[in-house]
């Protein structure tokens, strides 16, 4: 008689001898142990070893044995377990207080909701469930809730990697959760703690950051909760990056330049002019043609290229634009537009080129000629100097790269921040 | 007052008329009949568990108050679980199922086992899960199926429970929580139809006081 008034079984770990107190005993089937994380089948008297592990879990803000009083009763926390989903991660406690039952506390980026199992299942409507005649609406997809590591005592056989379909419903205020796994089916009410409640409770102090940590964490990316995938989706994105910057380093060849100055008279185009002779040495090149003007101002100059292959006489033809203007409105003085421009030819075949360009110069707003006579006009003709290279990159692919590898860790930072304001 | 054949130490009398009871002392299991005490063997202790319901436990049920007379306790692969037999001074009985904290009181219902599932299910033959039946207009399905042997038994009980006592138990649910299980052993097969309650719902008194774990107040 004198062990039924107690309220815990002592045991020790047959892995590895440590002390352990099952505190449900009769309904906990699996233990893992605080000590060692060995898991041990605890349903019969003789203890076995179901998986044997080295070390325990750890990073759990409540630890096994914490009691605290929420609604009304108080609980203690005997087990707990690290979960992940496709995009986060969570913890859950098993709560038990002998005369009440089980109960559930889920901590999610610092806030916490209080789990109760549902004796009677919602009913599907379409998208929605009904419970109790209130109707609760489909959160997210379906989702895989995987279980990481654990310690402490539970009522099911448990192990790391056990995984179930969760979905969520929710209704003003509070959430149903629906997990699958096995063939069964547990509903469980959800209801959010406002902030403190399980720290008082239970009382833990919330893990406080030092001013170094947040700095740190705010310079890999500005997220306090999460940095651990998001830095590793950066660095990702940045390695994805640089490995593209040197794939096309390598495809992009040897340089070779030629270099030499057009005119670009008004009124009319000049035709032909020849720069000299470029050769591209690879099976295929990008070739860069770039014009720079100087100190002409509300003029732009139509430059067309090309690149004719001397055995072939084939020509590869391009198109560029130097500009610039300026004036002044109601906001002040503007300039707009660009002396300096680059036309990509990609994939130019293997062989030598001579560049021909043909320059025309026009004047704005007006398209006129400028009168020659009058000294203080443009001169009749602007000077454009022509530079020409094979070998060099398409660096607007290698930019729309960066943008598109950018686009998951943006969603995730704005997901994140989103979060921690509602 | 009656004494145990075996020791010798006094039988309480809980005033049931069921056949068998078992000794607190020598773990004797005692047939009654009449007034003659028959030994039949000895029976498992039951293994320590936190259960809060104890044999003298009474609770109110739909207005007849029912006391503890005894439990037996299974095992199956992955767990354990209890079934209190709860009694009134009048005969009649109810079966209070006791699992992860969770409780399920049945009546049995000999009429369902003219079901085709369950009159299969007595001839042998499993159901399989997420296989109905309707009972009372209301739609089961097959939850789970265990293989139980029994881990120890107290107190007063309508069968024998010896060392090796196996059954087999089907359990079913409904949408609105009510559960139904068939279990089948050597002697035969039964159906019970019951809910599921939390403690609390079932107005406790006397249960078992368990060091460090005050009466929460709704169960005062």
């Amino acid at each position: 008689m004198t062990e039924a008034q107690k309220g815990t079984r002592t045991l020790s770990c047959p892995a590895c001898g440590g002390t352990l107190e099952v505190r449900a005993a009769g309904w906990s089937v699996n233990l893992a142990c605080r000590y060692c994380g060995s898991i041990l089948d605890v349903s019969r008297p003789e203890v076995q070893i179901i998986e044997r592990h080295k070390r325990a879990a750890g990073q759990f803000s409540l630890p096994l044995g914490a009691r605290g009083s929420l609604f009304d009763t108080e609980w203690e926390v005997i087990g707990a377990m690290i979960r992940r989903g496709p995009t986060d991660r969570w913890r859950e406690y098993l709560l038990f207080n002998p005369y009440v039952g089980y109960r559930w506390l889920v901590e999610w980026e610092g806030e916490w909701q209080f789990g109760t199992p549902l004796l009677d299942r919602p009913e599907a409507k379409g998208d929605s469930v009904v419970w109790r005649s209130q109707r609760f609406r489909q959160e997210d997809d379906e989702s895989e809730a995987v279980t990481g590591s654990l310690v402490g005592e539970f009522y099911w056989r448990v192990a790391q990697g056990d995984s179930a379909r969760a979905r969520s419903y929710v209704a003003r205020d509070f959430m149903l959760s629906c997990e699958e796994a096995g063939g069964e089916i547990n509903w469980t009410q959800l209801v959010a703690l406002s902030e403190g409640h399980v720290e008082t409770a239970f009382g833990i102090v919330p893990p406080r950051m030092s001013r170094e940590r947040q700095s740190a964490l705010y310079a890999r990316g500005g997220n306090t909760r999460k940095p651990d995938d998001l830095g590793r989706i950066c660095l990702l994105v940045l390695a994805s990056a640089i490995l593209a910057l040197l794939a096309m380093i390598v495809i992009a060849g040897p340089v070779e330049r030629v270099s030499g100055t057009v005119t670009a008279p008004f009124g009319s185009a000049r035709e032909g002019q020849k720069i000299g002779a470029i050769t591209v040495r690879r099976a295929w090149q990008f070739v860069t043609v770039t014009a720079s003007g100087e100190n002409f101002d509300n003029r732009w100059i139509e430059l067309d290229y090309r690149l004719v292959d001397r055995t072939t006489g084939q020509s590869i033809d391009g198109y560029g634009l130097s500009e610039h203007y300026s004036g002044s409105d109601s906001d002040g003085a503007w300039t707009e537009g660009s002396r300096s421009a680059s036309t990509l030819f990609g994939q130019v075949p293997r062989g030598t080129y001579d560049l021909y360009v043909d320059a025309a110069a026009h004047s704005w707003p007006v398209d006129t000629v400028p009168d020659g006579s009058n000294p203080w006009s443009t001169p009749e003709a602007i000077e454009i100097r022509i530079d020409a290279r094979t070998g060099s990159l398409p660096w607007g692919n290698w930019w729309t790269l960066v943008i598109l590898l950018s686009i998951y860790p943006c969603v995730l930072v704005w997901r994140r921040f989103r979060n921690q304001n509602s | 007052m009656i004494h145990c054949p075996s020791c010798g130490a006094a039988l309480p009398v809980r005033g049931l008329s069921v056949p068998y009871t078992t000794c607190t002392h020598c773990q004797s299991l005692i047939l009654r009949k009449g007034q003659a005490l028959e030994e039949i063997g000895k029976v498992a202790e039951v293994p320590f568990d936190i259960s809060p319901i104890r044999l003298g436990t009474r609770f109110t049920i739909a207005g007849i108050e029912y006391t503890t007379a005894g439990r037996v306790r299974w095992g199956w692969s992955s767990g354990s679980w209890n079934e209190w037999l709860l009694a009134t001074p009048g005969g009649e009985s109810r079966w209070l199922g006791e699992a992860m904290g969770l409780y399920m009181l049945t009546a049995e219902r000999p009429d369902v086992m003219t079901d085709p599932l369950a009159r299969a299910f007595a001839e042998g033959r499993d159901p399989l899960v997420g296989q109905g039946l309707e009972v009372d207009g209301i739609a089961f399905e097959v939850s789970d199926i265990k293989q139980a042997e029994c881990l120890g038994s107290e107190g007063d009980l309508p069968f024998p429970t010896l060392p090796g006592w196996s059954m087999t138990n089907v359990d079913c649910r409904a949408p609105g929580g009510e559960a139904l299980s068939l279990q089948r052993d050597a002697e035969g097969t039964s159906a019970w139809l019951g809910t599921w309650h939390e403690l609390s719902g079932l107005s406790p008194r006397a249960l078992r006081e368990i060091e460090g774990w005050p009466l929460p107040a709704a169960l005062r």
